[in-house]
C-alpha cells in the first residue's frame, strides 16, 4: 500500500552531500613553488572527506572523481539534481596564513521573484543565502577549534561556484599551496574532513527539504 | 670575350657578391624586426598607445583613500590617505585612482593587484554604473584563490566608493571581454556593488595643505607621481549592454 500524496509532499531531511574538488583537468588552479597543485590536492582531501561524511551516515556525491574539469554549471548541475542535499565545494589557496581554514558562502544575490515557483539557474543560491550560512558558520567554528589562526565566522564572497547551486552551499578554502613540503597540507585533511561531517551532521535538524523538487526552501 | 671583358665581369660578379653577403643580414634583421612587430598582440599594441593621464597642475590636491592589503591582519585592507591632484571629473578621477592603486604601494607585498596590470578603459554611465576594462594581466597574474581574487576586487572597489560617489556599481571587463570569473573563483559576472547611497554631485576639493600636513604614509611619494593611465572614450562601447543591479 502505497503512502498517500499528503505524506509524500511531507518534507525530507538531509542526507545527501556534494563534494566537488575544484578545478581539475587543464585547470589545475593555484600551484606552489614546490610542484603543489591544487587540483591534485584537493581530489586527495575529498577522499577524506567522503569517509568522515559516509561514517556520520551521509550519502555522498563527487562533482569529479578525477583529473577531469566540468564546468561551473556542469558541478552545480550534479548537486541541483539531488533532493536533500548540501554542497561543498574545496579549494586551496595562493595565498593567506599558512595552516588555517576559512568557509565562504556566496555575496548577497538579486531576490528571487517567487512567482511561478521556478528559481533562475544565474542566481539559483539566491534562496539558500540564509542556510549556507548556518551551514558555513557550524563547518568554520569546527575548523577554526581545529586551526588556529582561521576566522570565527564564515565569511562572504561572491564564488562563482555558489551562485548557481540551488541548495545550501559553502567553499572551503585551505591556506595554502604555499607551504615549502605537500605533507603540510595533508596533515590538515583529517582535519578538514571532520570539520564537514560534523557541521553537516550539526546542520541536518535544522535544514528541512521540500519533497517537491525544485521547490523553495 | 676577350680575357679582358671576363675579367671586368667576374669582378662585377665578386662585388655584387660581397655587396649582398653584407646586405643580406642587414636586410634579414629589418625583416625579422617587422615580422616581430606584426605578433604584437592586441593589447600589447594598446598599450604602447596608452599614455598616461595628464595631471593637471590646476587640479586641486586632495586627501585619497586607497586600500591595500594590510600589514598586520592577514587577508584584510586598510586604507592609506595620499594627496593627489584629482580631476572633478568621475570618470578622469576614477581613472586617476584606479592608475594609483595600480601602481602599488612602496611596499610591494602590500599589493592587492598584480603589478603589470593595466586599466585600459573606464567607462561611466548615467545610471551610476561603471565599467572598467583591464588588461589581461589582472587575471593570468593574479594570486588564484577566493581569498587574493575577493582582495583584489574589493581593493578596486573601496578605493572607488572613498573617492568617486558617482560610482555606484562596477563591472569588471578583462581585454575588453566579459568573464566569467577572475582567476577561477571570482564571480565577474555581474556588476559588485560600490556605493550604495545616491549618486553625490562631484566631491569639493579639500584646501590645498602645506606639506608639513602631508600624511606620512608609506605610498605617499609613489602615490603622488603621475600614474599610467590609458587613453579611453568618454562613452560606453556600444556593443556592451547595461550590466544588471545588484541590491
Amino acid at each position: 500500500m502505497g503512502s498517500p500524496v499528503g505524506a509524500q509532499a511531507q518534507q525530507a531531511g538531509l542526507n545527501i552531500v556534494v563534494l566537488d574538488p575544484a578545478h581539475g583537468g587543464t585547470d589545475p588552479g593555484a600551484r606552489g613553488t614546490g610542484g603543489i597543485r591544487e587540483s591534485e590536492i584537493v581530489l586527495d582531501f575529498v577522499i577524506q572527506v567522503r569517509r568522515a561524511l559516509e561514517l556520520q551516515g551521509f550519502q555522498v556525491v563527487q562533482t569529479r572523481q578525477g583529473n577531469e574539469n566540468p564546468s561551473f554549471d556542469d558541478r552545480s548541475a550534479t548537486a541541483n539534481a539531488q533532493r536533500g542535499a548540501v554542497f561543498v565545494t574545496l579549494h586551496i589557496s595562493s595565498t593567506g596564513l599558512p595552516g588555517t581554514a576559512r568557509v565562504y558562502v556566496n555575496s548577497d544575490l538579486p531576490p528571487v521573484a517567487d512567482s511561478n515557483g521556478l528559481i533562475p539557474w544565474d542566481r539559483a543560491q539566491a534562496p539558500f543565502l540564509g542556510l549556507s550560512r548556518t551551514f558555513g558558520d557550524l563547518v568554520q567554528g569546527y575548523l577554526t577549534q581545529r586551526f588556529k589562526g582561521s576566522p570565527d565566522a564564515t565569511q562572504t564572497a561572491s564564488v562563482r561556484q555558489l551562485r548557481t547551486t540551488a541548495a545550501p552551499a559553502i567553499a572551503v578554502e585551505i591556506s595554502s599551496v604555499t607551504v615549502e613540503d605537500r605533507a603540510d597540507l595533508d596533515r590538515m585533511a583529517p582535519g578538514v574532513a571532520d570539520a564537514i561531517a560534523r557541521g553537516a551532521a550539526a546542520f541536518k535538524p535544522s535544514y528541512v527539504v521540500p519533497n517537491t523538487r525544485g521547490a523553495l526552501p | 670575350m676577350t680575357p679582358r671583358w671576363k675579367f671586368w665581369l667576374i669582378g662585377g660578379l665578386v662585388i655584387a657578391v660581397l655587396a649582398a653577403a653584407i646586405y643580406f643580414p642587414i636586410l634579414r634583421r629589418r625583416v625579422k624586426r617587422a615580422a616581430k612587430l606584426q605578433q604584437q598582440s592586441e593589447e600589447q599594441a594598446r598599450r604602447e598607445l596608452t599614455q598616461p593621464i595628464a595631471i593637471n597642475p590646476g587640479d586641486p590636491r586632495v586627501k585619497t583613500k586607497l586600500f591595500w592589503a594590510s600589514d598586520t591582519i592577514e587577508s584584510t585592507l586598510v586604507p592609506v590617505t595620499v594627496e593627489l591632484p584629482l580631476s572633478n571629473d568621475p570618470v578622469l578621477r576614477s581613472k586617476q585612482v584606479l592608475n594609483t592603486l595600480l601602481a602599488g604601494p612602496v611596499d610591494a607585498e602590500l599589493r592587492t593587484l598584480p603589478p603589470d596590470a593595466l586599466l585600459l578603459a573606464f567607462y561611466l554611465l548615467p545610471d551610476g554604473t561603471a565599467i572598467a576594462d583591464f588588461s589581461e594581466a589582472l587575471a593570468t597574474s593574479i594570486p588564484s584563490g577566493i581569498v587574493s581574487e575577493q582582495l583584489a576586487v574589493n581593493s578596486i572597489t573601496r578605493t572607488l566608493e572613498a573617492n568617486v560617489p558617482q560610482v555606484q556599481r562596477l563591472k569588471i571587463l578583462i581585454h575588453g571581454q566579459e568573464v566569467e570569473t577572475l582567476a577561477g573563483h571570482l564571480d565577474l559576472a555581474e556588476a559588485f556593488v560600490v556605493n550604495t547611497k545616491p549618486a553625490q554631485p562631484p566631491v569639493k576639493p579639500a584646501p590645498a595643505q602645506s606639506s608639513t600636513d602631508k600624511p606620512a604614509t608609506p605610498a605617499s611619494d609613489k602615490a603622488t607621481a603621475p600614474a599610467p593611465g590609458p587613453l579611453t572614450a568618454d562613452k560606453p562601447p556600444g556593443k556592451l549592454a547595461q550590466p544588471e543591479h545588484k541590491p
